[in-house]
């Protein structure tokens, strides 16, 4: 089934490297890429997480449109930790915030920003 | 120890009796406590409450271990009364009744202003001066009436002193109303604070530091891994200058203050994560995040490291999109 998506040729290596991650690693790269409209979407091998994770652009339309951010597809039914959040920040050379994609088994999909540190709210 | 806050506990709790205190503990020290006073008529009252103030064991902990405070063991500051400061609190009592009694027979005076009487520290110390003067001029009465009489009052004063717990409970009998054929209605006064009694001596059992207090057997927090991420976490957060208070209403362990909390909204709710490695479950990341989002607050993951004793944080926001 996956095999003939459209969006399979650019997962499919991390894809067949972290099978447990297919779901969703897949389902986070179309919602950002078709839904989410993002530009230059990159699938990156994170090693050291053992995951891909995603790097783009928001859309033109969007505030700031021009930086780099990046996305780590999460499934709900994972355990992560705060040493897992510190290896992933680390990893991507430490950015100032990642977003979070947190897929559950339907294929809904809700996105957290976390930022290392105390960030006050943006408002 | 001269000067530092004394935190009363009692069953391990810790409190703040004085208003003063607590006025010092919350502007110089940024520590708010809780009031959990209530009017003894009116213990179900939760709108207005007074002193005391209840400190959190993360709370009691950090003013004392920064030497702004020392704890009291307040059931132990207050040892049996020797014989003649019992003797004094007694008679001070009698004088009170009869005050009172006085004072009910005369329709002039009013019942309040009784009451002010008593109250008063000036009444106090008028009545413990009466009180010496009558006493040296018993004695000298007494002596007159010996005659030369030196010996007999040697005598007198070097009679053995019998038990406090045995006379105690004679002068007890004495305060007794049924033993007067005089009207038998007065009041008891107790006062609010019984610091004043002369016999209340704080100095022998006020502990400086936390090990002291947990080795006197009353106080024991932290005692364990959670204890411990909790108070490494409200430290670090405090000696930034934060204010903290109960993170209960939006499911956290602290709310962070950016001052006063009577002065400002807090920007974070807090989370202690006792280590690096405990398990986070994505919902939970949803759930404190969408809530925070909802209420104009970032969610803030404290990870506790016991072994280098460090706070790491990480902050959560909704995206905005998704």
């Amino acid at each position: 089934m996956l095999e003939i998506h459209p969006s399979y040729p650019a997962l499919a290596s991390l894809i067949e490297k972290y099978p447990a991650h297919r779901g969703s690693l897949f389902q986070t790269y179309n919602d950002i890429l078709l839904a989410q409209q993002w530009r230059d979407v990159q699938v990156i091998d994170l090693g050291d997480c053992r995951r891909g994770v995603l790097r783009g652009k928001r859309p033109k339309t969007a505030t700031d449109p021009e930086s780099l951010l990046h996305v780590i597809p999460c499934s709900l039914a994972e355990s992560i930790s705060i040493a897992w959040i510190r290896n992933v920040f680390s990893a991507l050379d430490n950015p100032h915030s990642v977003y979070l994609a947190v897929v559950s088994d339907d294929s809904s999909i809700v996105y957290y920003k976390l930022s290392p540190g105390i960030v006050k709210p943006s408002i | 120890m001269k000067g530092r806050i004394p935190i009363r506990i009692a069953n391990k709790r810790a409190y703040i009796w004085d208003v003063d205190d607590l006025d010092k503990v919350r502007s110089e020290h940024h520590i708010c406590g809780l009031l959990v006073g209530t009017l003894p008529h009116l213990s179900q009252q939760n709108v207005f409450l007074g002193l005391p103030a209840q400190l959190t064991p993360e709370e009691a902990t950090l003013l004392v271990e920064k030497e702004y405070a020392v704890f009291v063991d307040d059931t132990n500051a207050y040892p049996e009364p020797s014989l003649s400061q019992f003797q004094q609190w007694n008679a001070e009592q009698k004088r009170y009744i009869e005050h009172q009694r006085a004072a009910l027979e005369s329709e002039n005076v009013k019942s309040s202003e009784v009451a002010q009487l008593v109250v008063s520290e000036e009444a106090v110390r008028k009545r413990k001066e009466r009180e010496l003067r009558r006493q040296q001029k018993a004695l000298e009465l007494r002596r007159l009436q010996e005659g030369e009489g030196d010996g007999a009052v040697h005598a007198i004063l070097s009679q053995p002193i019998p038990t406090p717990s045995a006379d105690v409970q004679a002068l007890l009998s004495g305060l007794r109303p049924t033993t007067s054929s005089a009207p038998a209605q007065y009041n008891i006064c107790i006062a609010a604070s019984s610091s004043s009694l002369e016999w209340y001596s704080p100095e022998s059992c006020s502990y400086s530091t936390i090990d002291a207090a947990r080795t006197a057997g009353i106080w024991d927090f932290p005692s364990n891994l959670q204890d411990r991420a909790r108070y490494g976490v409200f430290r670090d957060l405090w000696e930034q200058g934060y204010f903290l208070g109960g993170g209960i209403r939006f499911g956290g362990d602290y709310l962070v203050y950016p001052g006063d909390p009577l002065r400002y909204h807090s920007h974070f709710c807090a989370t202690v994560i006792e280590s690096p490695t405990r398990t986070i479950r994505p919902m939970e990341i949803v759930a404190h995040g969408r809530l925070g989002t909802a209420t104009k607050k970032t969610h803030l993951f404290c990870g506790w490291d016991d072994e280098k004793k460090t706070v790491s944080y990480v902050s959560i926001e909704w995206a905005g999109f998704g």
